[in-house]
């Protein structure tokens, strides 16, 4: 009888293994399409035989352990590509909007700057003529105009970085803090011998998350919990403790800080990596290098006509006598630091009787001396000693042009580098429907087994107690 | 390794994300005809585009300044050739003067049709186009030839401009318009060398220049005088203006001559540049066709593909 009972057990056992199995398998059904999910097994062992006599017999089945495929390389390149992926999608937006403002079409501002010394060539055909007087007049404001619109446009990228800057850290501390419990948690699980598999997956979707925005790296400490420190060295987690992220906007630009013990202390672009890289990055160097450029651009257009300009005569309508030493726009060379050339292109003539077309100190109505020096400086005065006021332009787009053209290559590449790697990553650790299906046949079959054999077991121990009758 | 659900809906997806992406860039180079549609589409076609535009809009400037040149060349010439029939009456009749046995009173008849050629030549002279006086340098909106009110007959004195009978209130600048980049060419005459013979208007006549004005006068004067000796004098003086003026005519034809030829020539330049532009930033139709095409039937492919992936599963075979 003993013998039976103990081979009721071990059929209790395998009920229960093949029972739990299954249920494992119906959790991976379930995650089939949940993202960062690892395909869980569970690990079978036999029971401990015992000794019979001259022979060792089994005592049945158990789950010794339920363990998650998980390969660490592959996780670190996830780790790794999800940094790059996530500094060229951090450039990408900015970099759509600049080329939006920076366009090849007609009505860019090389086609301003054009039409203005366009009207001024006009004049010399007729330099007393009051409708080309007017049309240089309105040229010069529309490209002051173009100059401004530019250089807010640019200021709008910039703003709206700033504001995606602000509104990612809420998020990002979240996910911080996130991690610090999830340490916490995986410390108390795993040290009573278990394996906190759901948790794991947990932490290790929201690494690949912040690698992807802030370019976090990651070591494991002695107690399994994971550091977490930006690329430039702070320590964002340590153990279960989340330092938070915080948005400096004392300044012009939003700059982040790192709280650390109550105190905040500045992170500079080069702190970065991933995402937030890559929008500081554009927001700093790029961006910034255009303004500087349009600014260049506004001052030494202005200058150039302005310095033709004085040298020219007009009939002060004042006075009814010739006059000299008007300036045309708006003096940029002079302006007090932090104001923005670009943005000041004025026409500050009163009206277009104060043109200085004439190059002779008679200001004769035919004189167009002034009016064609003007209207050769589109195609001889040089910008920085290189380049003229459109090629200036033209090389500024290309700029762009390039920046962007890299960025969607690096960007695409990135992509596909991600897609290949997660599927890696699902090929060793994902769930195949078709394996989980083929487990869930080779459990059932166990599990009817077992019954079957407990059955038999049954009736054999029916016909024993039978026997007296 | 295996394939599960997650890696087969994963790289179905990015390649149909891939495929769409690049079929709206094809159909937007078809839509727009143009190759380069943002920076980034080209960055090297950049420069040479806006410098072509640039160029094609100069190009357009350089052709309407010449054809508003060719107007002023035009009717200067009409004027000049109106100024070289009236020299050559004037001519006629001091031959007609000289030749005949005239009595005074004749010849004062001839000296009254020298005076309505001489303000003939006033009119001439003081020609307009545009509302603008053509021979009076840059003071377009003045009147250049008066009658010099103190003007004594017989004075003349071709050293001092104050004895003449006409006095120029324009002044000896011509007008230079830009016909192509770096070229500026001289569009009319100016009054003081044409009429007056005195190209850098000092007040002096130049050495073997006329004052066509005083010439026409001191004619008139010989005749009122009945100076046949005069008469003969100025007669050869009426050559020289003639030929004065015809000089410079010849030199306004030349120079139209170059803003015509300027003008057939910028007139390929433009061709050619929009060629250039063209080859920078437009697309090939029969190409852009093709890859539209093509990317359609790839499209059409991985559709199919998706749709045959989601019909087969383990489910119906267990």
């Amino acid at each position: 009888m003993g013998g039976l009972l103990t081979a009721l057990n071990a059929g209790k056992t395998s009920l229960m293994t093949n029972q739990k199995s299954i249920e494992i398998v119906g959790n991976n059904v379930a995650n089939v399409n949940t993202e960062g999910y690892s395909r869980q097994r569970a690990e079978l062992s036999q029971i401990p035989a015992v000794n019979f006599g001259d022979f060792f017999v089994g005592q049945g089945v158990t789950v010794s352990d339920v363990y998650r495929e998980y390969d660490l390389f592959i996780s670190r390149q996830l780790q790794e590509k999800a940094i790059t992926l996530g500094e060229e999608s951090g450039r990408s937006t900015p970099l759509t909007e600049l080329e939006r403002i920076f366009s090849v079409s007609d009505d860019n501002l090389a086609s301003e700057i054009d039409r203005f010394f366009d009207a001024w060539q006009k004049l010399t055909t007729n330099p007393s003529g009051q409708v080309e007087r007017d049309t240089v007049l309105q040229r010069g404001q529309l490209m002051g105009d173009a100059f401004r619109n530019t250089y807010d446009e640019l200021e709008n990228v910039r703003a709206n970085l700033n504001n995606k800057i602000t509104a990612s850290i809420p998020n990002l501390n979240e996910k911080l803090s996130e991690i610090a419990k999830l340490n916490d948690r995986i410390y108390q699980v795993e040290i009573s011998g278990q394996s906190a598999n759901a948790a794991r997956d947990q932490r290790d979707l929201l690494v690949e998350d912040l690698s992807k925005s802030l370019g976090v790296q990651t070591y494991t400490d002695n107690r399994g919990m994971l550091a977490v420190q930006l690329p430039g060295g702070t320590i964002l987690v340590q153990g279960n403790q989340a330092m938070t992220l915080q948005a400096d906007t004392s300044g012009s630009d939003v700059n982040l800080q790192v709280v650390i013990g109550g105190i905040p202390k500045d992170l500079r672009t080069e702190d970065f990596g991933g995402e937030m890289y890559g929008m500081l990055d554009v927001r700093d160097n790029f961006i910034a290098g255009l303004r500087s450029d349009l600014d260049t651009l506004a001052v030494e257009l202005t200058s150039a006509v302005n310095n033709t300009h004085v040298n020219g005569y007009y009939i002060d309508p004042a006075t009814g006598t010739p006059a000299t030493g008007q300036i045309f726009f708006e003096d940029l060379t002079a302006l007090p630091p932090g104001t923005p050339a670009s943005r000041h292109v004025n026409v500050v003539l009163p009206d277009s009787r104060y043109i200085a077309a004439a190059g002779q100190n008679t200001a004769a109505p035919g004189d167009n001396e002034n009016a064609l020096a003007i209207a050769d400086l589109e195609n001889t005065y040089l910008v920085g000693g290189t380049d003229t006021f459109e090629n200036y332009f033209a090389k500024m787009v290309s700029t762009v042009g390039i920046e962007a053209s890299r960025n969607q290559l690096a960007l695409g590449g990135a992509e596909d580098a991600s897609v290949q790697l997660h599927n890696l990553r699902d090929g060793y650790a994902g769930v195949s429907l078709e394996e989980e299906m083929i487990d869930l046949v080779q459990y059932q079959r166990g599990f009817e087994s077992s019954a079957k054999f407990l059955s038999t077991i049954d009736e054999m121990m029916n016909a024993l107690l039978e026997l007296k009758q | 390794m295996k394939a599960t659900q997650g890696t087969t809906y994963r790289m179905l997806g990015s390649r149909l994300n891939d495929i769409t992406l690049q079929l709206e860039e094809f159909r937007k180079i078809g839509a727009t005809g143009k190759r380069v549609n943002k920076p980034s589409d080209d960055p090297g076609a950049i420069r040479p585009i806006l410098n072509t535009r640039k160029q094609l809009s100069n190009v357009d400037r350089y052709m309407e300044t010449m054809g508003q040149s060719l107007d002023v060349m035009q009717a200067t010439d009409g004027h000049l050739e109106h100024v070289e029939n009236i020299l050559q009456r004037v001519k006629e009749i001091s031959i007609n003067a000289v030749n005949g046995t005239y009595d005074q009173t004749s010849l004062d008849i001839l000296a009254d049709q020298v005076e309505q050629m001489r303000e003939e030549l006033l009119d001439a002279s003081n020609a307009m186009v545009d509302g603008k006086y053509i021979f009076a340098g840059y003071q377009e909106a003045t009147k250049p030839f008066t009658v010099n009110g103190a003007y004594v007959p017989g004075g003349y004195d071709p050293n001092n401009s104050a004895t003449w009978p006409y006095i120029y209130n324009g002044d000896a600048n011509p007008t230079y318009l830009e016909i192509s980049p770096g070229e500026k060419i001289q569009v009319n005459l100016t009054g003081n060398d044409l009429f007056f013979g005195d190209a850098d208007n000092d007040g002096a006549v130049d050495p073997g220049r006329v004052n066509i004005f005083a010439t026409v006068t001191n004619l008139m004067e010989a005749m009122r005088n009945g100076d046949i000796n005069a008469i003969e004098t100025e007669m050869d003086n009426i050559d020289l203006a003639a030929d004065q003026n015809r000089r410079l005519r010849s030199q306004l034809g030349n120079r139209a001559a170059r803003v015509q030829t300027a003008l057939d020539y910028q007139e390929s330049v433009r061709i050619d540049l929009k060629q250039i532009l063209s080859r920078y930033e437009d697309a090939d139709a029969i190409e852009s066709f093709n890859d539209i095409v093509q990317q359609e039937t790839a499209f059409e492919a991985a559709l199919n593909i998706t749709g045959k992936v989601s019909q087969l599963s383990i489910l119906d075979y267990i």
